[in-house]
């Protein structure tokens, strides 16, 4: 037989279940919330490294004119060289729906199953034969379109071609080449090179090189010491370089991304270990509070303190396992779902669902050692009550011998009736479990309107950066047109307002030991154009009058960390070989570390650069009408497209203004979704709490009920006696919840911003989470009483007045 | 007898207690002198707030002496630590309380066995056993497996003094142990009570019921912290406890050689004796000059003198015994007036037992002359 006080242990943790799995919920859901993030954290940085890296990622990439499979062979030779393979990317249009084009890219690749560089991974279908194609998953839904059918395409020439859809792949290397990364790279389409020239592109001839290192993948130095000797040798070859740039084999396109969500993952991760400590405290300071006369009991028959204080920790630790047993499961479970959720949107391939080790570990030091320490205090507290005072019940909250603040406050409310009073003072009577509860209902709340502010911020943000592309369309010509012709073509289009031409020219960065760094994007817009509205981190934007004036995203910074206004930054433009200076005059900021390396100058210098003297390839268009939305854009651009087309201009491609914003809210929405579903996890924390408190409060004061019961108090009276005070627990944390969520907001803000643009971006403070919560709050208050207040209201008075 | 013997069980030296409450001090327990032989088997009687409890709190240890000293057997039980305590607790002592306080989680034979696991007395294997057997001592093993809350009130007390002897421990402390049971459940827990007496346990029983308290052999009495004399008590149970605390506080001690007369004089005027210790015989004169004794008073009995000027006729004569010192204690006549007009409604069963009762002790058929003499 088992000895009668490990007996007590198994019978207390049976006898009372209500309070047994309160007190295991409240220690379970830090344990599922910390198991769960931990989890996902290790699976998400493992995978993606394990799963890029597996897909042999480019480590160099090469832009040049075009080249044929020999020049591949030739590199593949070259020392430091692993792996090499050629590409052809080309642009065209794939109708979506009827009368509804999007831009699509294509890459054509020689052996497309059997590539050694950038990997597809096929999910499903087959490989692309002759005459077909695969796309990528990720904007696979834009297609409307199933494996098996037929798409069609539109030439260069204008004509249209059907293709088979054979198969849906992934291609983790989608963004690699920066501008503007990942989530606003449009529908991907891959094909092998055979195919190329049935859709018009050059027979066998290829645009892209991509290489492997056989060393020094993740060593940046290294790599571009090979870059730099294949881009002479690509040179030497007669080709000219029109970009090369470098990338480490675990540097995820979408790595920030990752890195974002961890860092509001273990912030938000640690504060919910916190509340259910403050959770876990004050479940376990009742239930030691309701043990005081037991306690007393064993005391007189021969227990020592420490006898009692073992029983107690044991029953904590049993209460621990069997948290931690229902957490584990539970949070691998989740972090699963949620990493299933994650992988499609962030471009990663997962290595099948697993245990952490690690993050069991971790699980099991909370399980065993936050009950614990939250149990230590009201342990000790409990098991220091004398037998006498076990028995007297006199160090059990003694009734106060003045009137308080409270009644000088509440005599103040001569419309509250004496019940209400009652329920406004039981609130305030144990202080210490309130202030507990308040604690966890009030950082609750506050990390529930902040995830509203931080996703408010973020869409600040992304319409900020939409500052930058305020035109309603952008147009690319694959060639460069006279500027008034186009201007005169388009003016004769029905809705087209304002006209822009800008210049645009791919540099490359020219390191001061004179060796070819990245490539950089330059836009020359008119220097007064309204459709640029930069966010400047430093110095000015670009004046009248400036020459070789140049304004710098923030990328650059990481580039150069020394670089300052003033300094020149020297590059090649347009594979030129003459090397251009220029004067940096600002940095702006635009996306962060997920853009890519953008500079702006002026349109009158950067034409003349590029000798396009009244000539461009890029057109801003504004619509003739304020404030389009991204449907109306998108049919004015199909305007556009359709009447030059009509005028026999050839066309690259049609942007939409707000395609941007639209595709980079997209990227983000995966965070707002996570932060809301952290939220979601706190508040549930938060009423759990609320109802522990609220049943305590009730078998505390059973007595007390039996009284008001005897005196004649109704159900009813009961009932709203207990739900009262509830919601107005309910209410004060919401009030300082929503004070709190400033600095929180703030805090959880700059984690994300920093980790997606490394730098802080604009705060704004939404009402819309204060106004959420406090609907949340209130019903989660109803909720948590009711059950208290229906047992209250069950009792009958021979039960209380019994009750001893 | 004396309250302290040095060689008594238990002894409580000069225990006070005080506790601060926010109206001020209370004093629980004012200067308690007290002992107890083992094997006794006491009530401690006192109305509700008397201090009965505070009382035994200090006896069992739960409580702590503000001042003064507690002794039990060879141990101080004041000032040992709570940890220490609560071993010796365990071990020595059996307690059981007006609500049963069984661990309602625990089935009636674990919570038998708990003490015995607690104090770590007998072997594990034998615990069981001697649960066993003690619920079946008191009738209650068929209930063994059961859970409190399925038993009677009066069982559940029954098992609770089945724990209490769980460790078999020489001293049984019992407050109010039937203070929650009908009459009938109480006359058999008191039988219980007895029933361990004889068998040498040494049993204090804390109640308000002067009815159950008969059925114990020394009654303890508590007003307002102090003790009630209890020779006062069993001469004068007319009184409230509060008057018979003031006839406690009144009283003088005197001592008697033997042989010697015991007569009112200047100084003991008249009033009430209460024989402490030894014996007083009581004599008759008769007209030849002839002496009978006609009773001989023994401790806890008592008798009165008459004023001298009162005498008209030979009456009765006291006179302590030969054997030795006779100890008494006397109430004046001015302190027993006094009581008589401060307590009307006990007034006339005041005057039987001051001038009347001492002749129950008297041969049947005495004169009846004589006892309207001393009326």
């Amino acid at each position: 037989m088992f000895r009668p006080r490990w007996s007590k242990v198994l019978a207390d943790l049976w006898s009372n279940k209500v309070r047994s799995l309160l007190v295991i919920a409240s220690i379970a859901i830090g344990l599922f919330a910390v198991g769960m993030i931990a989890s996902m954290n290790l699976i998400l940085m493992q995978d993606m490294q394990t799963s890029y890296g597996a897909i042999h990622p480019a480590n160099i990439l090469i832009n040049s004119s075009l080249f044929t499979s020999d020049l591949v062979d030739n590199i593949r030779h070259k020392p430091g060289v692993a792996q090499a393979q050629g590409e052809s990317t080309f642009s065209l249009r794939v109708q979506t729906e009827p009368g509804a084009w999007s831009p699509i890219d294509f890459k054509a690749i020689p052996n497309i199953g059997e590539a050694g560089v950038n990997q597809l991974h096929l999910l499903s279908g087959s490989f692309p034969a002759d005459h077909e194609l695969v796309v990528d998953q990720y904007k696979f839904p834009d297609l409307n379109a199933k494996v098996g059918d037929m798409l069609t395409v539109e030439l260069p020439s204008g004509k249209t071609r059907l293709i088979r859809l054979a198969g849906m792949i992934s291609d983790q290397t989608i963004g690699a080449t920066g501008g503007g990364g990942f989530f606003i790279a449009p529908l991907q389409a891959y094909v092998p090179l055979t195919t190329a020239d049935w859709l018009e592109q050059p027979k066998d001839q290829m645009n892209q090189l991509m290489v492997t290192t056989q060393n020094g993948q993740n060593d940046l130095t290294h790599l571009r010491q090979v870059a730099n000797q294949l881009t002479k040798d690509v040179e030497n070859s007669g080709r000219t370089v029109y970009s090369s740039s470098v990338r480490s084999s675990n540097d995820h396109p979408n790595r920030v991304y990752v890195q974002a969500i961890t860092s509001v993952l273990y912030f938000l991760g640690l504060l919910v270990v916190f509340l259910s400590a403050f959770l876990i405290t004050n479940t376990l300071s009742a239930l030691l509070n309701q043990q005081v006369q037991q306690i007393g009991v064993m005391k007189t028959l021969g227990a020592t303190r420490n006898q009692i204080m073992v029983i107690y920790m044991v029953l904590i630790f049993v209460f621990g396992m069997i948290a931690f047993f229902i957490a584990v499961p539970l949070a691998a479970q989740a972090s699963n779902l949620l990493l299933q959720y994650l992988a499609s949107r962030i471009n990663m391939r997962l290595l099948g669902f697993r245990y952490v080790p690690l993050a069991i570990a971790m699980q099991l030091a909370i399980a065993l050692i936050v009950p614990q320490a939250a149990a230590f205090i009201p342990i000790l507290r409990g098991t220091s009550v004398s037998a006498v005072e076990a028995f007297s019940g006199y160090t059990q909250s003694k009734p106060p011998a003045r009137r308080g603040w409270l009644d000088n406050l509440l005599k103040k409310f001569k419309r509250l009736s004496r019940a209400q009073i009652l329920s406004l003072r039981n609130t305030f009577r144990n202080k210490g479990r309130l202030a507990l509860t308040l604690i966890t209902l009030t950082l609750g709340g506050a990390i529930f309107i902040s995830t509203f502010n931080v996703q408010g911020s973020l869409s600040a943000y992304i319409s900020r950066v939409g500052k930058y592309f305020m035109a309603d369309v952008n147009l690319a010509m694959d060639r460069d047109y006279r500027i008034n012709e186009v201007e005169k073509a388009l003016k004769e289009i029905p809705g087209v307002g304002h006209i822009e031409a800008w210049a645009a020219a791919r540099g490359e960065i020219v390191m001061p030991d004179g060796k070819a760094g990245d490539s950089v994007s330059i836009l020359g817009p008119p220097v007064d154009s309204p459709l640029v509205n930069p966010i400047m981190l430093e110095g000015r934007w670009v004046v009248p009058g400036d020459q070789n004036a140049i304004v710098l995203g923030e990328r650059f910074r990481q580039l150069f960390p020394n670089i300052k206004i003033g300094d020149t930054l020297r590059m090649k433009v347009n594979g030129e070989s003459d090397k251009r200076s220029f004067v940096v005059v600002g940095f702006f900021q635009l996306a962060g570390n997920a853009s890519g390396y953008l500079a702006y100058t002026t349109f009158d210098y950067l034409s003349e650069l590029t000798h396009m003297n009244n000539r461009s390839v890029a057109f801003r268009i504004m619509s003739d009408r304020p404030n389009l939305t991204y449907a109306e854009q998108k049919a004015l651009g199909e305007k556009i497209y359709a009447a030059l087309k009509d005028k026999g201009y050839s066309i690259s491609e049609v942007d939409e203004g707000n395609s941007l914003t639209q595709k980079t809210a997209g990227g983000l929405s995966m965070l707002t979704a996570f932060l809301l579903i952290m939220a979601s996890l706190i508040a549930i924390v938060g009423s759990i709490g609320l109802t522990g408190t609220m049943s305590m409060n009730v078998m505390e004061r059973t007595r007390e009920i039996g009284v008001l019961r005897a005196i004649g108090a109704s159900d009813g009276a009961v009932l709203s006696l207990v739900i009262v005070e509830g919601v107005l627990i309910g209410f004060i944390s919401w009030v300082f919840g929503t004070l709190l969520a400033f600095p929180i907001s703030l805090l959880l803000n700059n984690a994300i911003t920093m980790a997606l643009f490394g730098a802080p971006s604009a705060f704004t403070f939404t009402p819309t989470g204060v106004v959420v919560w406090l609907v949340v709050v209130m019903v989660l208050s109803v909720l948590a009483s009711v059950m208290p207040a229906r047992n209250a209201a069950r009792l009958t008075i021979r039960e209380v007045l019994a009750y001893e | 007898m004396s309250f302290n013997e040095p060689d008594s069980l238990i002894r409580l030296e000069n225990v006070s207690k005080v506790f601060k409450t926010q109206a001020g001090d209370f004093s629980a327990l004012k200067d308690i002198n007290l002992s107890f032989e083992a094997g006794e088997f006491v009530s401690i009687m006192g109305k509700s707030g008397s201090g009965k409890s505070t009382l035994i709190n200090m006896i069992t240890g739960i409580d702590h002496p503000t001042s003064g000293t507690v002794y039990i057997g060879d141990a101080r039980i004041t000032g040992m630590k709570e940890g220490q305590l609560a071993v010796w607790r365990g071990r020595n002592l059996g307690v059981v309380f007006q609500f049963f306080q069984l661990l309602p989680t625990l089935s009636v034979l674990e919570n038998t066995m708990l003490p015995m696991d607690l104090c770590h007395m007998y072997v594990p294997a034998e615990r069981e056993s001697r649960a066993l057997d003690l619920l079946a001592m008191v009738g209650l093993k068929e209930e063994a497996e059961k859970l409190p809350a399925a038993l009677s009130g009066g069982q559940q007390q029954i098992a609770a003094i089945a724990r209490s002897l769980a460790n078999d421990p020489p001293i049984i402390v019992a407050d109010e142990p039937t203070g929650n049971l009908d009459s009938r459940t109480a006359e058999h827990i008191l039988e219980i009570f007895a029933s361990l007496a004889e068998r040498g346990k040494t049993i204090l029983i804390v109640t308000h019921d002067p009815s159950l308290a008969q059925h114990t052999r020394r009654q303890v009495l508590i007003a307002d912290g102090e003790l009630i004399n209890e020779y006062v008590a069993q001469a004068l149970p007319m009184l409230s406890y509060p008057e018979m605390l003031k006839v406690t506080k009144t009283v003088a001690q005197c001592s008697f050689e033997p042989g010697s007369t015991i007569a009112p004089d200047v100084e003991r005027d008249s009033g009430l004796f209460l024989v402490t210790q030894g014996q007083v015989e009581v004599l008759s004169t008769g007209p030849k000059n002839t002496t009978q004794v006609l009773a001989k008073l023994q401790p806890g009995q008592h008798f009165s003198l008459l004023d001298p000027n009162e005498i008209r006729e030979a009456s009765l004569e006291y006179r302590a015994w030969l054997h030795g010192p006779v100890d008494v204690l006397w109430l004046s006549g001015k302190a027993l007036k006094q009581l008589l007009s401060e307590a009307p409604k006990a007034a006339s069963a005041l005057r039987q037992a001051a001038f009347g009762r001492n002749l129950q002790a008297l041969p049947i058929g005495l004169d009846s002359r004589e006892s309207r003499l001393h009326v």
